[in-house]
Formats: C-alpha cells, structure tokens, sequence
C-alpha cells in the first residue's frame, strides 16, 4: 500500500496484509487494531460512488482511534483542485484538433500530400500533450500520496509537500473555528474542505482538501467536541449538537441592501464617465479603457452576491454556525468566546429600513489566504435591527448593564452623554466636523462599546476579556484641542475599536478602568475548554443535559437548550468578579429591546 | 503629577516611568547622519563632474534637516518611556505624535530582543512585544543588552504566570 520508507507512520500499515485476514473472521467486532492497522480512506478505484456512507461492520469503521491513524484525502482530490488546468488543456487539445482537421480539409483531397508532414506534427503535439499529461498527473498523484492528515485526542497533523515537506500539528484547544467549504466542482463531485482556523498569522490553517462531505461533517463534530473538552465515545463519534436557527437573510433583502449601498453609484459614476468621454472625444475606443473599471465593479457586485446568498446563522452548544455562499458554500462553526470583537455598520441609505450589517475579528480569519478574504469575517451581511441584536446577545449574553436597550440604541444612532455614554467634547469638531457627536465610548460591565460615524454608522463592541493591549494617541493638533484616542488592539481583522478624540481626562480614566475591567475579565475568563464547564453541569443535572434533545418539546424547550448550554459554559468569560448574577434566563437575549 | 504641565494624559498616577539609554540618541544621531550625508555624495559627484559649485547648495535642505533631527532625536528619546506595573507594561514614546500602550502580561505571545551592528558597538538592545494583536505596537529601544535580557526574563516569566486564553 505504501511506499515511503522511512516514514514513521509506516509499521502500523506493515500489518495491513494481515488485517483482512483477521477481520472475517470477527465480522463487525471492533477491536482496538482494527482501526489502527485498517486504511480509513479507501484506495482509489475501491470506492464507486463519494457521498456513501460506509455499511456499518461491512467496512473498517472510520473512526480514529486515541492517537488516530494517518489518512489521504479523497482521490479525486487533484482532480478538483486541477479541473481548471485540465479544462485549459482539453481547450488546446480541442483547437489544435479542429486546426488541423480544417487544414487537413483544406486544399481538398490533398490529404496524401499533406498526409506524412501533418501526421508527424500532430503525432509529436500529441506527445508533448500526452508526456505533459503524464509529467501533471504523476506530480498530483504524488502529492496526493504524501498529503497525510491524523486526528488525535488533542492534537491534528497534516503532512505536505512533494519536495518541501511539511508537518504541521495543531492543538485542538487552539481551535479559533472550523469552516467547511464546497467550491462549485467540490459541490458537484459530493466533497468538502474542512479548514481549521488557528491564531497564527497568514496560512497558519490546516487545510483538510478534499474529503467526502459527510466525512467532513463527521470530523468538523468530532473536533469541536474535542476542542471543547467532551469526550467522544470510542468509535470517535461525536453527536452533532442541537442547532436553533436564528436566522435567514432573504435574497430579496439582500439584493435590495445592495441597491441601497455604494455599488449602484460606483457603477453610475463609471457608466456616466463613458457616456461623458465618448461623446466628448468622438471616439468610442476610448470607452474600451473604461471596461476594465466596469467589470471590477460587476466583480465586486457579484462577489457581495454570491457570499451573502442563502446566509443563515444558527447558534449551537459548539458556538455560532454561519452558512452562506452561492456558488461556493461555506459553513462555519465559531465557538463561544472565539469572536474578538465585532462591528455593527449602517450605510446612509440603510437607514429607512434600518438594517444593519456585521462583522467579526476571529484570530484564525483574517490570516488566511487573500482569496478568503471578507469571506469568513462577515458576520451578517445585512439584517434587520432587531437581527442584529440578537446575534449581539448570542455573542454577548450579558450586557454588564443597566438597560441594555438603550444603551445599545444610543450606540447605534445616538448622540451625546445618555445612557452612560461618554462622548467626544464640542473640540473635537475641528478633527471630524461631521460626526464629532457620534464619537464616544460606553464601558460596561462586560464589554467596550465604540461609535464613530455619522452618515456610515458604526458601533465597535470588544468583550474585556478579549482586548490584548490598549493604546493611548495624540497627535499635535489633538493635544492643543485638549483631545486624545484610545485604541483597543484586538486580533487582526476587519475590526479596530477606536474611541477617538475623546476629552485628554475621559481617554485617561477609559485607559486605567479599561486596563482594570480586562484584567479582571481575563482573571475570570473560562478554560480554552469551553466545554468542561457544561459537561460537569450536565452530569450534576442530567435533565438539563437531556432537555435538549427532546423531541416535540415547545417551541422554547429544544431551542432554548442549546443557547442555555452555551451560556453556562460562557458564563465565566462574560461575567466579573464583582457582579456575578445567578444564571437566570440568560438565554433570553437581554440586549433587545423588548426584553423583560 | 507630572513632569510637564501638558504630561497628564500620558502620565498615569503613581506610574514612575524608566528612561532608555542616552546612547539610544548617540545611535540614532549616527544613522540621521549617515542617511543624509548619503544624499550628499550624489551632489558632490555632480559638482565635479559638471564643474558647477553651485550643485552642492542642492544639498542644504537635507542638511537643515540633518541639524533638526540631531537636535530633535535628543528629546525623541527623553520621551521615551517604559513602566512595570503589577499586571501590565506600559511604553510611552514621541513627542509630536504621542503614544502610550498598555500591555497585560498576560497578554503577552512572544517577546524579542534585537540588537544591530551599531547598537551592539554602543551596548544597546530593543525589546519588543508582541501579543496577538498586530496593532500592539510596544517597542522599548535603547536598553543596555544585560537589562534589556533581563526585561525579557522577567516578561517571560510574569507573562508565563498570568497567561490568558486568546
């Protein structure tokens, strides 16, 4: 089966010819070898059809054992990530064929003529195409034989790399996220990318491309449960955690959203520039100099489109689980406490009504390759305010304030100094003469809020426990306005809370009480196991455990599981020393503005 | 409370700040000179080429920038600063543009020390650290190598007792 000498993983597949042999003769008994000597992904050819799901006891079972075996991907993986080499190949093939029956036709019956000199060219454009071909697929089935992946109790490993290896062991308690993302010809084929996000900086993700989807599943459930400290039993199953959808963004919604953004004026500007040169220059090639522009903005309005399509967001005990993508798909998994930080924005035509849209800094997200991004960041693409809010709260269940609501709503769109906000003094008009009202911050108990913005609305909003550092700037016109900005550094990504240009003595005492209330969530702050908190409540209070997977419950009682879960095992990272609160009704998000 | 009148903001109560090496100005002063004398030798070679004197006076801007810095880079490191605190690390630094970052140790995921040809032949090293945030910008320049490894230890280790999840 192998050929590699040397490689470490190699004895426990020495044993192999021995497995089948054994394994009649206890049919469907799972001994402990069995998983560890048997190959999980088949060999290519031995597995017809993707997509099926192996017969129980039929097939060496799938599950990895403690310290898991090493498996391949899918065989047709090179195929999928190649398909546009090869159709760019068969392209060629194709023309140099129909050249050459055109020429062949040609001079009519001179066929014999042209017969040894055509047949030589064809023959030797053949073998360069077919020596290629070869050279290609020997390189992809290489490297599809080298590219290895196991699963372990606490840790994952790839292997890759045909000259340059690479072995690459990821804690699973550094878990960020888990995404699963289907291209179109990964959709069309039944396979699936399983990226596991960790903070690291650009390409620090262990791409698992391409698996069977329903393998992908599988593993995307296991290593959340992993991740989250919950055993899995021993075949490596782990139940998939009960889901409540929060909610579905309409495409009727979203493509309104996108005719009240700044993509209808970006295109009329740059048709009305057409318009305006050709007339006056008299001369439509000038125009041709403009397409460029005008397929960046299509580019642009379609890529908005096809990410935000069909996006639906659900929470879960595993965390929030985003799905979303047109053409290609993408679901994502982030689990509780993994969100950085996040920003509320509200365009000026979104105001009517009043929409909102999303975004997030996940430490695994904004390191990823460059065709990721604004892809994974988008936390909702647009969505009512009520919505939104409710994200908010699932992310932020407690609020560590005095009517949330209005707290919220004054961040939202509100000015001056109520609800506790602490807003930018009259001097700062000189800096940011349009929305110097809109500047000010709000420290709650559990969280920072930022607004800026008065035609684009925004509202940054960083949990204490989440900050890494804090930064103090003044420049030399602030510091003779009396005015200083407070920067909250939050792991790369679309979000950068900034308070700016807020009186010197307020940005003072917001960076010494800032500083205290991070310290203070950071020493309460739950395990990287965010699991083993419920587990231990979950055995102490079976019902709870239980409750969750009853069928035909109301509409509260399956729903409300999986949020109650969440926050219990969340609860110490949103909750301070100081105002610690029974854990009542937290499931109920408290940021709305209709709640109790 | 402070030392200058308009310091408050960037001078926390009960902070007692720790300068850096006067020799970080010596350094910085050496690299300013060399970087405009550098813009010098184009100027001279057009002069003689061309045999017009007048080609040098090109020069001037960059020496009254030359003579500015030397002046300035003196305050630039007066101005900075760094404090340990009990739980975080605070640097301060600049003159014009002032900044003040506060850093939890246990905030802290790596922390490096960094000396080039120049600093070494002066005995200085920088300490920089880094958190998760790319925008944690805490560089301490200008300490003599013995302190700033021991700085480094010392982060290391309170990091290491106070550490945090992300």
């Amino acid at each position: 089966m192998s050929a590699d000498p040397g490689d470490p993983a190699e004895p426990a597949r020495s044993h192999e010819p021995a497995a089948p042999t054994t394994r009649p003769a206890e049919p469907g008994g799972r001994q402990p070898l069995d998983g560890a000597a048997g190959p999980r992904v088949p060999e290519p050819g031995a597995e017809p059809e993707p997509g099926a799901e192996p017969e129980p006891g039929a097939e060496p079972e799938p599950a990895p054992e403690a310290d898991g075996t090493w498996q391949r991907m899918h065989p047709v993986t090179p195929l999928v990530r190649g398909w546009a080499a090869l159709a760019v190949l068969l392209f060629f093939v194709v023309q140099q064929r129909g050249e050459s029956f055109v020429a062949g036709e040609g001079p009519g019956g001179a066929d014999a003529g042209a017969g040894p000199l055509g047949r030589v060219q064809l023959l030797v454009s053949l073998g360069l195409i077919g020596g290629g071909v070869l050279v290609v697929a020997a390189w992809a089935y290489v490297s599809w034989r080298v590219t290895r992946y196991r699963v372990g109790e606490e840790v994952v490993e790839l292997r890759t790399g045909v000259l340059n290896r690479q072995h690459r062991r990821v804690r699973l308690d550094r878990l960020q996220a888990v995404d699963v993302v289907q291209p179109l010809v990964a959709r069309l084929t039944g396979l699936s990318e399983l990226k596991l996000e960790v903070a690291g900086g650009s390409g620090s993700d262990v791409s698992l491309a391409y698996l069977r989807s329903g393998e992908a599943q599988r593993l995307r459930r296991t290593l959340l449960a992993r991740a989250a400290g919950v055993g899995v039993d021993e075949a490596g199953e782990a139940p998939e955690a009960p889901e409540r959808e929060v909610l579905q963004v309409p495409v009727d919604r979203l493509l309104l959203s996108m005719a009240r953004s700044a993509w209808p004026v970006v295109g009329l500007v740059v048709v009305v520039a057409l318009v305006v040169v050709v007339v006056v220059t008299g001369e439509p090639g000038i125009a041709l100099a403009l397409v460029p522009g005008l397929f960046g903005v299509v580019a642009g309005v379609w890529g908005a489109f096809a990410r935000g399509f069909g996006f639906r967001i659900a929470a879960s005990a595993d965390g929030l689980r985003l799905r979303h993508g047109l053409t290609e798909t993408r679901a994502q998994t982030v689990p509780p406490g993994r969100v950085q930080a996040v920003r509320l924005r509200q365009p000026l035509l979104w105001r009517g009504p009043d929409w909102w849209s999303m975004q997030m800094d996940v430490a695994g997200y904004a390191g990823g390759g460059s065709d990721d991004a604004g892809k994974e960041t988008v936390l909702l693409p647009v969505g009512t305010r009520a919505e939104a809010v409710e994200v908010l709260s699932l992310l932020l269940p407690d609020p560590g304030c005095e009517d949330p609501a209005g707290v919220l709503a004054a961040g939202l769109a509100g000015t001056g100094r109520e609800h506790g906000w602490v807003d930018a003094p009259r001097s700062a008009r000189w800096l940011d003469p349009v929305a110097w009202r809109r500047l000010g911050y709000r420290v709650t108990g559990t969280a920072l809020l930022a607004r800026r913005g008065r035609l684009v609305r925004q509202l940054d909003v960083v949990p204490h426990e989440r900050t890494q550092s804090l930064g103090l700037e003044q420049g030399p016109l602030q510091r003779r306005l009396g005015l200083a900005t407070v920067v909250a550094h939050t792991t790369p990504g679309p979000v950068t809370p900034r308070a700016e240009h807020l009186a010197a003595a307020d940005a003072a005492d917001l960076l010494a009480e800032q500083a205290a209330r991070a310290r203070a969530a950071r020493r309460s702050a739950g395990p990287e196991l965010w699991m083993t908190s419920l587990a231990r409540s979950a055995v102490q209070d079976p019902a709870a455990a239980t409750g969750a997977h009853e069928p035909g419950g109301t509409a509260g009682g399956p729903a409300a599981g999986a949020p109650a879960a969440r926050v219990v095992a969340g609860e110490p990272t949103t909750t301070r020393e100081e105002d610690v609160s029974p854990p009542v009704s937290r499931e109920e998000p408290r940021w709305r503005e209709d709640a109790p | 409370m402070a030392a200058r009148a308009d310091d408050g903001v960037f001078d926390p109560q009960g902070v007692e700040w720790t300068r850096v090496s006067p020799r970080l100005a010596t350094v910085r002063r050496i690299g300013s000179a060399v970087g405009h004398l550098v813009m010098l030798v184009p100027a001279v070679v057009l002069a003689l080429v061309l045999d017009r004197t007048w080609i040098l006076l090109l020069w001037l801007p960059f020496g009254v920038m030359l003579v500015v810095a030397q002046v300035l880079i003196g305050r630039q490191v007066a101005a900075i600063g760094y404090a340990e605190r009990e739980d975080d690390l605070l640097v301060r630094e600049g003159l014009l543009f002032r900044t003040l970052v506060v850093v939890p140790y246990g905030r802290m995921q790596y922390v490096d020390v960094s000396a080039g040809p120049v600093d070494r032949r002066f005995g200085i090293a920088t300490v920089q650290l880094h958190t998760a945030s790319a925008g944690t910008d805490a560089t301490i320049p200008g300490l003599p190598p013995a302190d700033a490894e021991r700085l480094r230890d010392r982060l290391a280790s309170r990091g290491e007792a106070r550490l945090a999840g992300l």
